[in-house]
């Protein structure tokens, strides 16, 4: 993967220690947004990043952030565990 | 007759997120969704793509949910089905097959079709629509041999594939009745950077214009408009619209408008029968009034609440209650080096005030991706009811905080104006 963004993620309780963002997939469909805005938003290029700088990778509850990874359709939004196994996509 | 506790008719966003949601929420009841389309779930968003277009995604990539997610959510898919009766009262739906299925909960998620060229000789090959997968693959067939195209319609989808089509080498003519792209959604100002992008890309437009033949024998070889003018083509993509097949639920005493009618919990008129995505004309509540809408998120929204009301409505027994929708819906779309976006309420209205954020310039400014061009729409009472972004996608999510908690702009408009502010101080903390 190329064009990649890395968010590290330590919410206390969470198995999800990463997300990462394929922005050669991202198309700014914003369906992200539309589940957990505390979490995403639009750069200036259309493209989905982390709030607050990345601040917002702990913002919700791993079942809203699957949920909001889930939601993309192109699958551009991707997760990770502690032992960097990829919970999502499977 | 097989029965299923939640039917669904449709396989789209709407239909497949409904499925999902109430598979979640309800671990054993019988669930099967009903597709005219043969192919499991895809993302009907990426047709539009060019980098889809241009196999610079991989094909693979459209596919949402494989065979097996249906089956350890024992969902059952009915493929190539089309639905041709309701019935109501004794709750049963037959299908085009001769097969009659009963339902408890039934969702109608028919969506749309690509409104078709209202031309004599319009089944012309090489005359392709970008609605479905099918018609998606037509088109990509057509790109590769074709030297010149036309699009026709001044929409999300025309945008997308002129750059598709430029992209991939053609000469393209962009034809449309309106006086300007976009009209009357986006205002002159906005549409005017959008069709100097289309222009630097290549793309020759044709305004107030509209093809009256068509020409060629199998395939099209080109058209003839209203002024006269002959264009040679052998693609023509069309774009004008969409259209729902309703006429199949007339006689279940569904109401039915441009849509299928229903309140802001997703129900229609008739007990427990409920709809959702691009064919539901439901009550918006942000809105007040009753739209209908097709785009993907809100059809994903849609979904979910849709899926949480057909379980409340099982009775005391049920884990959620009832719940409306609410929610600012919005579109994204990407060409010719602009981001567009449009959240809300989004029409031209004498009531309707404009506040402007950033510069429709497109030619003094030399960092147009830094600045960009936002309205926001303002409406009677003060409140923020929508806006449309050039190049400001950044703002969306602020913006559409802002219309759903009803604020309202009088003592902000200068810091709403100014690029350098940073909106999200205006949020309710």
């Amino acid at each position: 993967m190329a064009n990649i963004k890395e968010y590290a993620r330590n919410k206390e309780g969470s198995n999800i220690s990463k997300i990462v963002v394929d922005r050669d997939l991202c198309i700014g469909a914003a369906s992200c947004i539309a589940v957990s805005g505390e979490t995403w938003e639009l750069d200036n290029e259309n493209k989905a990043i982390v709030t607050n700088a990345g601040a917002g990778a702990n913002a919700v509850d791993d079942a809203t952030l699957l949920m909001s990874a889930e939601s993309c359709p192109t699958k551009a939004i991707l997760l990770f565990d502690k032992a960097g196994v990829q919970v999502f996509p499977k | 007759m097989e029965e299923y506790k939640y039917l669904i008719i449709g396989g789209g966003v709407a239909g497949t997120t409904t499925a999902e949601t109430l598979r979640q929420n309800d671990k054993d009841g019988s669930i099967a969704i009903i597709s005219d389309e043969s192919h499991l779930f895809y993302s009907r968003i990426m047709l539009s793509k060019p980098n889809f277009f241009l196999e610079k995604i991989p094909f693979d990539k459209i596919w949402l949910k494989k065979k097996e997610w249906y089956e350890e959510n024992k969902i059952e898919f009915l493929g190539g089905e089309i639905a041709t009766k309701l019935d109501g009262q004794q709750k049963t739906v037959e299908l085009k097959s001769g097969k009659i299925l009963k339902y408890q909960k039934l969702l109608l998620a028919t969506g749309g079709e690509a409104r078709p060229w209202p031309l004599p000789n319009a089944d012309k090959k090489g005359i392709c629509y970008v609605r479905d997968l099918d018609e998606a693959k037509d088109l990509m067939e057509n790109v590769k041999t074709a030297k010149q195209a036309i699009a026709v319609g001044s929409g999300f989808v025309s945008f997308e594939m002129c750059e598709m089509m430029r992209l991939a080498g053609l000469e393209v003519t962009l034809i449309m009745r309106e006086p300007y792209y976009w009209y009357p959604l986006l205002d002159e100002e906005s549409s005017k950077m959008i069709e100097e992008a289309m222009i630097k890309g290549g793309v020759k437009i044709l305004r107030n214009n509209e093809v009256c033949e068509i020409i060629g024998n199998e395939n099209i070889e080109g058209v003839i408009l209203k002024d006269g003018t002959k264009i040679d083509c052998q693609l023509a993509l069309i774009g004008i619209g969409l259209v729902c097949n309703l006429d199949w639920l007339k006689e279940a005493g569904v109401e039915i408008n441009k849509g299928i009618v229903a309140n802001e919990y997703l129900e229609t008129n008739v007990t427990d029968i409920y709809t959702a995505g691009d064919v539901a004309e439901f009550k918006d509540l942000v809105l007040g009034e009753r739209i209908q809408l097709g785009n993907w998120v809100n059809a994903q929204m849609q979904g979910r609440v849709a899926a949480n009301n057909m379980i409340a409505s099982n009775g005391s027994t049920s884990l959620t209650t009832r719940k409306p929708f609410r929610f600012v819906s919005f579109y994204t779309a990407t060409g010719f080096g602009l981001n567009i976006a449009m959240s809300g309420d989004v029409r031209v209205k004498p009531e309707y005030k404009i506040i402007k954020r950033g510069s429709p310039d497109i030619h003094s400014n030399d960092h147009l991706d830094v600045v960009g061009f936002a309205r926001i729409i303002v409406d009677g009472n003060d409140e923020i009811i929508g806006a449309t972004f050039i190049n400001r996608t950044q703002d969306m999510s602020v913006i559409n905080k802002l219309i759903e908690s009803d604020f309202k702009v009088s003592g902000h408009k200068s810091e709403l104006a100014d690029i350098n502010f940073d909106l999200k101080q205006l949020l309710p903390k």
